[in-house]
């Protein structure tokens, strides 16, 4: 509804000037308002917190995965591998259709549509089109192991404990 | 219509930009009378109003630009809202949570909160102060009866809107006064207690009554509200624009007494293309040419370029309107940005604070339940909702009209300041004069 | 132009408020708290790789969501608490300290390393701190907030508390009331106070008249099962030390607790929540259908000890003496039993001890629903104490008897006054006093006023102590001579037969003329009552009307009583007849006990009758 070129009708000749200065910071600062307003409901929009399940969390500690291990939490959708003193934590997630990958001796399989993936989560067979995901796992202070799903990580990078 | 009008085509990429401006403004920034006027009815949203108002319809002293404020207040109300909705559930066991989180996690979250209810707050009392404007001034005589209705009706739900949102935190605030302000919807004589009950969807205030007040709240009620509105603003076009007095009207060169204005307005002022009828009733008139926008209902249809009392709305109109919003706007950030909307604690259904009061509109009522039950919560009320509602047809006499206390009109107002005093007296007792057990205390 | 500058002004306006908010929304307090805590880290980090994810790491609310205890909680103190569990920053002050580590809440060391037994990703901290998981800022989330009702546990006071207990509400000590939320054995080491605070709870009475559930089943007062839920330890510690401090009408007595014992029963009320997390729904239903009335201990059977020694043992167990007194220890709030054998007999002691409102109408001791067997030891220990004192002068028997009621001064203010119904007499009312004859009051002292707390002292009393006592009272408290009033004209008994239509006409007269003070009920509880000294009379105490002569009641109604509220009525209109109907519907209130049934048998039918209309 605003126009913020808005400018004064025809006065007379002395007011104009001061017309327009008047118009100009009005203008300045409705529209500029209404730039901060929307930025702000923008920040609005974004949750800061979830309510869902926790996308960082404590899984334990290290010597809770013997090496060798591949255990899966299905709960949390994530694979903690252990490889000697290396461990990763490797998604469940099918890069497909998102259904939750099982874990095979040679890897991981998905029920649905049959995709394969080997033990680093490399697609080897079906329609997934991406290699699973690898999240950030790290120690925490507290000496219990941290994984954070909104981190992703270069696939074969391990935490040495 | 006009040459204005006729998008000036051009070809060629650099022309692109100004082809899609010209395309969305018709209208390049007016310079002379005839632009004015097309600016006014080829943009959708400056549409609704005349190309050109009554300076009296202009003066700031006579409106107080309450209505556009509900107006503008109700679209705060709506923005917030809807803001405020992506975060809020209604559900017992999370509504106080998620008050928690505006407060505390959510970015802005306590601010538009502040916004909503203060705007809300002041929604209600600006409705009522614009329904004293439209009175006190005499501006409900006819033709613009119907429209009065329409504004006491708005009243109500502006009334319902604010008490339904009351409910939505799930404080002992909320809890309590929505307990005690159904209570007194209980007291209606027959329907009563089943009206509580669809309110309430259950014998107590919870869950259903959470859910319900909340469907009220964001859908029912603001479409309702949104639909009278929009009459209520149509109407006001059609029944030629504010009201004012007849001296207003007056052609120069007219006797400034003109005939008594039902005459006037009880024959729509039909013109066709032909000029013969309005020639013989004005000279002045001749030879011009009326558009449709001429079948208008009204004491005068302004067209052409007579000097007379008005002004062309662009700019005049929009300027004042715009301020009005952004005054409006201003105050309901600087309220926001000091005062904190009140979180009590979480609801407690076996401990009601003392004294549990309604929301302030509704304290009248419950100083008058404290007297009587039926009397104060459901008979006076009735009858004064009643009454407000026959007032423009029983008050037709054509005196007074489009200005403040009209000497012609002392009997009506003096009632009208008596009964608006009455209630926000009963307001002010009902909110800092009463305390535990509903005892009458000092605030000081 | 006018419109342009206001309009410029306003937009700019907000502008200004649109910048402001906007920029404050960056100004939270847990940012810095993080961006400290990220860049100690960052300096106390050995590996490059520990460096590289502090670097990467940005501020961010923390939270930590609890679903296995009782309704869900989200717990968001992490946030600015980030250390707590980063065992490096022992040695920082708040927030970025780390939560210390204890073999007392169960933590275990090993290789120098501590483990948490509640580790924070399970419980939360809330469950033990209380406070506002969901708050980010002080105020809110330690619940300094006077609308949050659980503010930190000992560590955070609201503005409203009073501030002469503030100080003694702070104390790690008072989240022992959440530990016991699982830990709920009888005496779990890590809750002393809970444990303590159950004794007292036994010990003092308490129990008698509040119920919890699993524990007790008092009616008297509220139930407590879950008190700690709703109320602030500030109110529980209040209304403790001083119930009318908060509610102008309760009858709770103010009992005599030191800071250490109401600290107790704070903690162990404010444990109490009505859920246990700890006992499944089962669990909890087990409990009610088995009521335990008593904690193990008390009343336990002393096989082989005789019915008097048992009662002595009683009395000490239940604490009767936490209300009573009996020889040296006194509770300050009903009757000294210390003569109870010369002043009551068996009968009246077994029929009290089941209900002990059917000997004293208004009486506040609760019913305890002890065996029959504990009833008969108590009264054989009480009818034991048969040594009267041996005072000598009247003053002395004043002390040493009456001013516990009466008051020292004689105000009728005594430790014990707001606890007895009717309230004892004040004798320094000289219009009462001297105006009525003194066999009156002879035979109240030998007699006692039945109804009443005022006790027989026939055999505690010789004839002289009694007569020394009076003349003491009107020497010292009335210090004026008595009055000889004219002769009044009233019939030694109620000239008016006692007939259905008599009693009709008294009620209908009473209707009109008396339930402003009396009440409606006649039970003395009018509107005006509260505002009378002394209350009116409770025409439904029956001991009391039973008692009295047909001649007082006309003389009180006819005249008046001096001294009190009760004005002459016959001043205002009504005839002997009326007063003889009036007599006639308060009788009908108070039927005799025909024949005199089995003492004891359904006393309540005698005092509660219910109010023909």
């Amino acid at each position: 509804m605003k126009n913020p070129a808005k400018s004064a009708p025809d006065g007379a000749p002395e007011d104009v000037n001061r017309r327009k200065l008047l118009s100009w910071l009005s203008g300045f600062g409705l529209f500029g308002s209404a730039v901060i307003a929307a930025l702000a409901n923008l920040i609005f929009i974004k949750p800061r917190v979830t309510y869902g399940a926790p996308n960082r969390f404590s899984i334990g500690k290290p010597e809770d995965f013997p090496p060798g291990a591949r255990i899966a939490l299905d709960t949390r959708r994530v694979c903690i591998v252990r490889d000697g003193d290396s461990l990763a934590a490797i998604s469940t997630t099918c890069t497909h259709l998102g259904c939750i990958v099982a874990v095979s001796e040679t890897g991981f399989a998905c029920p649905c549509h049959g995709s394969h993936y080997d033990q680093d989560g490399n697609v080897t067979g079906g329609p997934a089109p991406r290699a699973l995901s690898w999240y950030q796992l790290t120690l925490a202070p507290n000496g219990e192991l941290v994984v954070d799903k909104d981190n992703e990580i270069e696939a074969g990078k391990y935490l040495k404990v | 219509m006009s040459t204005q009008t006729v998008t000036r085509s051009r070809d060629g990429w650099l022309a692109l930009p100004g082809n899609i401006w010209r395309s969305v403004f018709r209208n390049p920034l007016p310079d002379s009378d005839l632009g004015r006027a097309s600016t006014s009815f080829t943009n959708f949203f400056l549409h609704i109003h005349p190309v050109k108002v009554s300076r009296h319809s202009l003066k700031a002293t006579y409106t107080f630009g309450l209505g556009l404020m509900s107006a503008f207040l109700f679209l705060i109300l709506t923005v917030t809202g809807v803001l405020l909705m992506f975060y809020y559930v209604p559900s017992t066991t999370q509504a106080y949570d998620r008050m928690l989180d505006l407060r505390g996690t959510v970015a802005f979250g306590i601010f538009l909160r502040n916004m909503h209810r203060w705007s809300a707050h002041a929604m209600v009392a600006v409705v009522f102060l614009h329904m004293c404007r439209v009175f006190l001034t005499g501006a409900y005589k006819p033709p613009r009866e119907f429209n009065w209705v329409l504004g006491v009706l708005l009243l109500l739900v502006t009334f319902f809107m604010s008490f339904t949102g009351y409910l939505l935190p799930w404080d002992q605030l909320a809890f309590w006064a929505i307990t005690v302000g159904t209570s007194i919807a209980g007291y209606a004589p027959f329907v009563g207690k089943d009206v509580r009950f669809l309110l309430l969807g259950d014998s107590t205030v919870g869950q259903e009554a959470l859910l319900r007040f909340y469907v009220l709240h964001v859908a029912v009620l603001p479409i309702v509200l949104t639909m009278l509105a929009t009459i209520h603003f149509w109407r006001i076009r059609k029944d030629g624009g504010l009201a004012r007095p007849p001296e207003e009207d007056a052609l120069p060169g007219e006797s400034s007494t003109p005939g008594p204005m039902e005459v006037v307005s009880a024959a729509p002022v039909v013109m066709a293309t032909s000029a013969g009828a309005a020639a013989a009733a004005k000279p002045l008139l001749e030879r011009k040419q009326y558009g449709i926008q001429g079948l208008v209902r009204g004491p005068i249809t302004k067209v052409g370029n007579i000097s007379d009392r008005s002004k062309f709305s662009w700019p005049s109109l929009f300027q004042a309107e715009l301020l009005v919003f952004v005054i409006t706007v201003a105050a309901i950030l600087v309220v926001s940005l000091f005062f904190n909307a009140p979180l009590e604690e979480p609801v407690n259904a076996m401990h009601p604070p003392n004294p549990a009061k309604a929301p302030w509109y509704f304290l009248g009522l419950q100083e008058m339940v404290s007297y009587s039950a039926f009397w104060g919560g459901v008979g006076i009320p009735t009858i004064e909702v009643l009454i407000l509602l026959l007032v423009p047809y029983l008050d037709r006499k054509q005196v007074g009209v489009g200005r403040w206390f009209a000497k012609e009109r002392l009997l009506p107002n003096t009632l009208f300041i008596t009964f608006a005093v009455l209630n926000v007296v009963l307001m002010v007792i009902g909110t800092f004069f009463r305390g535990a057990n509903w005892e009458f205390v000092s605030p000081w | 132009m006018s419109t342009r500058l206001s309009l410029a002004i306003a937009s700019l306006v907000v502008l200004v408020v649109h910048g402001i908010v906007f920029y404050d929304q960056f100004l939270n307090r847990w940012e810095k708290h993080q961006t400290a805590y990220l860049e100690q880290a960052r300096s106390l980090a050995k590996t490059d790789a520990e460096r590289q994810s502090i670097d990467a790491a940005k501020p961010r609310i923390e939270q930590i969501i609890v679903t296995q205890f009782g309704e869900s909680r989200v717990d968001r103190c992490t946030t600015c608490h980030i250390a707590s569990d980063d065992p490096r920053f022992q040695a920082y002050s708040q927030p970025l300290h780390t939560h210390s580590y204890s073999a007392s809440l169960g933590d275990i060391e090993k290789n120098g390393r501590w483990e948490r037994r509640h580790k924070f990703s399970d419980f939360g901290c809330t469950i033990c701190h209380d406070g506002q998981g969901r708050g980010l800022d002080t105020f809110y989330a330690h619940g300094e907030d006077e609308n949050w009702p659980q503010p930190l546990l000992g560590f955070a006071t609201q503005a409203n508390w009073k501030p002469a207990y503030k100080a003694k509400l702070t104390g790690a000590e008072y989240m022992q009331s959440n530990c016991a939320q699982c830990h709920t054995e009888d005496s779990f080491a890590g809750t002393p106070l809970v444990t303590r605070g159950r004794q007292l709870f036994f010990e003092k009475g308490c129990y008698g008249c509040h119920r919890i559930q699993g524990l007790s089943h008092g009616t008297l007062g509220p139930d407590l099962t879950e008190v700690g839920k709703r109320w602030r330890i500030d109110y529980l510690w209040g209304h403790t030390v001083n119930p009318r401090d908060y509610s102008a009408v309760s009858f709770m007595p103010k009992f005599d607790l030191n800071d250490d014992e109401i600290k107790a029963l704070v903690v162990f009320l404010k444990s109490r929540k009505g859920m246990n997390f700890a006992e499944t729904t089962m669990d909890q239903y087990r409990a009610k259908l088995q009521q335990t009335s008593l904690p193990a201990g008390v009343g336990a059977n002393a096989d082989n000890t005789p019915s008097a020694a048992r009662g002595e043992q009683l009395i000490a167990q239940r604490s009767c003496t936490a209300c009573h007194r009996l020889g040296d220890k006194d509770g300050h709030i009903s009757p000294d039993l210390s003569y109870e054998g010369l002043i009551r007999d068996d009968n009246w002691l077994m029929a009290h001890f089941k209900e002990p409102r059917s000997r004293i109408p208004d009486s506040i001791m609760p019913v305890f629903g002890f065996s029959e067997g504990d009833y008969r030891s108590i009264t054989d220990s009480l009818l034991s104490r048969k040594t009267p004192p041996n005072f000598k002068t009247g003053e002395e028997t004043y002390k040493g008897l009456c001013a516990r009621c009466h008051g020292e001064k004689g105000d009728g203010k005594g430790v014990t006054y707001l606890y007895l119904d009717p309230a004892p007499r004040d004798l320094t009312k000289a219009a009462f006093m001297t105006t009525k004859p003194e066999e009156r009051f002879l035979t109240s002292l030998k007699e006692g006023v039945p109804g009443t707390s005022m006790p027989p002292w026939e055999r505690v009393l010789t004839d002289q102590q009694r007569k020394d006592v009076l003349d003491y009272v009107f020497k010292t408290f009335v210090k004026e001579s008595r009055r000889e009033l004219k002769e009044r004209k009233v019939p030694e008994t109620n000239p008016v037969a006692f007939t259905p239509e008599s009693v009709n006409a008294g009620e209908q007269i009473f209707l009109q003329r008396c339930t402003g003070c009396h009440g409606r009920k006649s039970d003395g509880k009018g509107p005006n009552s509260l505002d009378i000294s002394p209350r009116p009379r409770n025409l439904r105490n029956s001991a009391f009307i039973n008692h009295t002569t047909d001649k007082r009641l006309f003389t009180s109604i006819t005249y008046g009583v001096e001294g009190t509220a009760m004005p002459s009525w016959m001043d205002y209109g009504l005839t002997q007849t009326d007063i003889g109907n009036l007599i006639n519907f308060i009788r009908s209130l108070n039927p005799k006990p025909a024949a005199a049934p089995a003492e004891g048998k359904s006393p309540k039918l005698t005092s509660r009758l219910t109010v023909r209309r």
